[in-house]
């Protein structure tokens, strides 16, 4: 099992160094001069050349790399030549309001879409089926940034049910930082004024965030119970007397999740990816949001930043979606 | 100059927008704060720097103009220049040495004394790091050339006579030498610090600075300046809250979460202005429209083409695409600007002209395209794309529209060879000086993104030179005025209109001011309040 883990994170190290050299290579063939832009549409050529120098943009490309790597091994992600500040500040500030956005869609994503897979599997071919397919299949295909819009216009405008954007009322101070998820430390702070407040902000962005993970839990979750529901072991269970609810809660559902699992590893990755949209629309500052007005800026660090981390986000749930399939089917802990 | 930004539009929330007129007379109403109440204000463009020695915007710049004080101020529409800190100031004759007087009363937020050592520290600091405000005084002021003569009064030498250093002036916000000295971190002039933290005089304090989502700004109760409007019904605070989208602007006004907004694409403007409770702010702006032509390659290198292209344009569309709220230009230079002449023979569409032009050409029946590059994501300037193809048809001129974003179209731009033939640009004027204006059109504008069209011209090189330091206000705008006939006569652009400037508000806001000087979104915070029980 160790060996099988070591692998795994090797192989993470590599895909990291091969993300590294892509995300640099596309930072730096994109035609744009980040000083020029950074000094501003007045400066002078030699105000131009001052910022060009600090942020080190005057050496060769090479000799970038190789800093930007001994950066990297010593956790420094380099300065955004927009906000001023390091990298990795930027992203402390801004990581935890994307990962309170996505903890919260992709738990609503399987506590919904679990059970909807399983509930569909059962009843398949029946009206329950048919309707939690086509709802499947419409989630997948809404575009979040439409979709999005229409949901602020008709909870937030229309309604006035839930708030347009944003984290928190403007006049509200937020809790005192703990880890920067307001829903978490608000909670930890006792201010349930404050997390009703950030719950009810979180809603819209969360429910479009999950959608598409959503839907995908439930399709493959659905797909993997119809075949474990027609294997023998099942047919086996029920001959002697098991209760059906058990046989589908227990016994099935743990063989149909390790797909499922695979999903949710993939689908980790891929809501971080998202939040570019969701972020934009609902103006949540996480780190799409960020990743976003650094882009407009032609401020590329931080875009480098923001890709690894996301990346290194995706690695890490492939991996302890790997080790969990090694738990939990000690065949592929053999596997070549 | 600055670049004209506005919010991306969204063609989803134009058309269910009708729907949210419904919900135009909200429930909620302004935030507040004890019996005080606060304003919140949304725009698109975030904060991202505080420091008013590095960075400005029109967005940054009104955060600035809140917390920090300058030794004079832009107000009104026409802009005129008043005292602020400095009660008053002279000149000698050839205007090379200027002396400020300041206020007795000023103070930093902390309680320090705002005196002439603050003052002549703020410029050294602004020259030193020689980023943002440097270049509009670097070429002609030494960092040792500023004196404080006393506590009161600071002097400034200059290498050469400016006329336009006055106009500069409200743009050099004066900051607390202490506050920023204990923050120097490696020789960085307190720029670390004051990047996200604040050291000034202003009616404002900074309460909680969320760069891409929030700026809290908190009344200073005792400012040395007053409150225009009165203690009782000064603000108590005041939130610059950045969102986006267009359309979730609109919303925050619709539903009272926002007291005003900016950066309003036209089709919001005309349905939300007669809305209830809701007031438009509508003022002609200084923000010049034009389609820049590469004048070193390809056909728009012959100025016949380029007057062809000006002449086949139809004007009237432009104003159309902004629902007529937009002026067509009657000179390189805007209105507003000090030495602006109307120039006769202001090309109009006159298709007849235009096939005479393209005639006396290389290129005689046309039968080439021209690429237009315009800004991704921004409406306005995509539609204008469609009238130019429209318009060269008849020509036989083709039109290949490109949206790219905007670091790659200046990057574009900055070379002669690589810049497109024709692209559409937007210019702020910083100040009221003529010369920001007139140096677009001067070789030394090769490689700035208003200078896109690689106009060469010895006379326009010379007649600029000499206006910038031409102290006899007469001789000056004779040059400015023949720099414009000149300009016009060479067509390095198509010269397009002023864009108004726009805003919505609650009708409780009160006290809003134009003044065509601030950059786009801009607004002034100091004298405005909210009126309503």
């Amino acid at each position: 099992m160790i060996l099988f883990v070591l692998k795994r994170v090797a192989l993470t190290g590599l895909m990291l160094f091969g993300l590294v050299c892509i995300t640099f290579t596309v930072s730096n063939v994109a035609p744009s001069d980040p000083a020029a832009l950074a000094a501003g549409p007045d400066a002078t050529r030699d105000m131009v050349e001052t910022i060009r120098r600090e942020y080190g943009l005057d050496r060769p490309l090479p000799e970038q790399f190789v800093r930007y790597l001994g950066g990297l091994l010593q956790g420094d992600l380099g300065r955004s030549i927009v906000t001023t500040r390091p990298v990795t500040q930027d992203l402390a500030r801004y990581f935890p309001a994307t990962l309170e956005l996505v903890l919260l869609s992709m738990t609503l994503g399987v506590l919904v879409g679990v059970p909807m897979g399983m509930v569909s599997a059962v009843l398949k071919n029946r009206a329950p089926d048919h309707a939690t397919r086509f709802v499947a299949v419409s989630l997948v295909a809404l575009p979040a940034f439409w979709f999005g819009i229409l949901l602020q216009l008709l909870f937030s405008v229309q309604l006035e049910w839930l708030p347009t954007s944003g984290r928190l009322e403007v006049a509200t101070p937020p809790p005192p930082p703990l880890t920067g998820m307001l829903l978490f430390d608000s909670l930890a702070s006792g201010q349930w004024a404050t997390f009703g407040d950030a719950l009810s902000h979180a809603v819209l962005p969360a429910l479009v965030l999950s959608f598409p993970c959503l839907a995908s839990i439930l399709r493959v979750n659905r797909a993997e119970m119809i075949e474990v529901l027609g294997s023998d072991y099942v047919t086996a269970a029920r001959a002697h007397g098991i209760s059906r609810l058990r046989v589908v809660c227990v016994l099935a559902l743990r063989n149909a999740m390790l797909p499922t699992l695979a999903i949710i590893g993939l689908r980790w990755g891929w809501m971080l990816g998202s939040t570019v949209l969701v972020e934009t629309v609902f103006d949540w500052p996480g780190i799409g949001l960020y990743a976003v007005s650094s882009a407009i800026a032609g401020d590329f660090k931080p875009v480098m930043g923001v890709t690894l981390l996301i990346g290194l986000n995706f690695m890490i749930a492939n991996l302890i979606v790997d080790i969990l399939y090694g738990v939990l089917d000690p065949r592929l802990r053999t596997a070549p | 100059m600055t670049h004209f930004t506005i919010g991306r539009r969204s063609a989803i929330a134009a058309g269910v927008g009708a729907a949210g007129l419904l919900a135009a007379d909200p429930a909620r109403a302004f935030e507040r704060d004890g019996n005080r109440k606060i304003m919140v204000f949304a725009g698109g463009q975030p904060v991202p720097v505080l420091d008013p020695h590095v960075r400005y915007d029109w967005s940054t710049r009104m955060i600035q103009q809140s917390v920090y004080d300058a030794l004079a101020k832009y107000v009104n529409d026409p802009p005129q220049i008043v005292p602020w800190l400095a009660e008053r100031w002279e000149t000698n004759a050839d205007q090379t040495v200027w002396t400020f007087h300041l206020v007795g009363n000023a103070k930093f937020h902390n309680g320090d004394p705002l005196d002439a050592e603050a003052v002549r520290y703020s410029f050294e600091r602004g020259l030193r790091l020689n980023k943002g405000v440097a270049w509009m005084l670097k070429d002609v002021l030494a960092p040792e050339a500023i004196q404080a003569l006393d506590v009161r009064t600071v002097r400034f030498t200059l290498t050469r006579p400016m006329p336009s250093f006055l106009t500069f002036i409200p743009l050099w916000f004066i900051v607390n030498p202490k506050q920023v000295q204990a923050n120097v971190a490696n020789n960085d002039w307190g720029e670390a610090w004051l990047t996200t933290n604040a050291a000034g005089s202003g009616p404002f304090r900074l309460r909680r600075f969320e760069p891409q989502s929030i700026i809290h700004l908190d009344a200073v109760a005792d400012y040395w300046k007053g409150w225009p409007q009165g203690e009782q019904r000064r603000l108590s605070g005041f939130i610059y809250r950045i969102v986006r989208e267009p359309a979730a602007r609109r919303a925050l006004l619709q539903r009272g979460e926002a007291d005003m907004i900016t950066e309003i694409p036209a089709d919001d403007f005309e349905q939300l202005k007669t809305a209830r409770g809701i007031r438009p702010a509508d003022h002609r702006g200084m923000t010049t429209f034009a389609i820049t032509m590469n004048t070193t390659k390809g056909p728009t290198a012959d100025i016949n083409v380029r007057k062809a292209i000006a002449h086949a344009f139809d004007y009237d569309a432009l104003i159309q695409i902004h629902n007529g709220a937009a002026t067509l230009m009657t000179s390189p230079f805007p209105e507003a600007i000090p030495g602006h002449v109307q120039v006769p023979g202001m090309p109009r569409r006159d298709l007849d002209r235009a096939r005479q032009f393209l005639a006396q050409s290389r290129f005689a029946s046309g039968g080439f395209e021209l690429e237009y590059v315009h800004v991704q994501g921004l409406e306005d300037p995509r539609r204008i794309g469609l009238t130019l193809l429209n318009s060269l048809q008849p020509l036989n001129i083709r039109v290949n529209i490109v949206a790219q974003p905007w670091p790659t179209m200046v990057s574009r731009g900055s070379r002669a060879e690589t810049a497109p033939d024709m692209v559409s640009v937007y210019v702020t004027p910083v100040s009221t000086d003529p010369d920001v204006i007139a140096g677009k059109y001067h070789t030394r504008a090769h490689g700035n993104f208003w200078g896109m069209h690689h106009l060469t011209d010895q006379q326009v090189n010379a007649w600029v030179d000499a206006a910038r330091v031409e102290t006899d206000e007469a001789k000056r705008n004779q040059l400015y005025a023949d720099i414009q006939r000149r300009v016009v006569d060479l067509q390095p652009e198509v010269f397009g209109m002023l864009a108004n400037r726009r805003w919505l508000m609650r009708d409780h806001v009160r006290g809003f001011a134009y003044c065509p000087l601030r950059l786009t979104g801009e607004i002034d915070v100091h004298p405005m309040w909210i009126d309503a029980a």
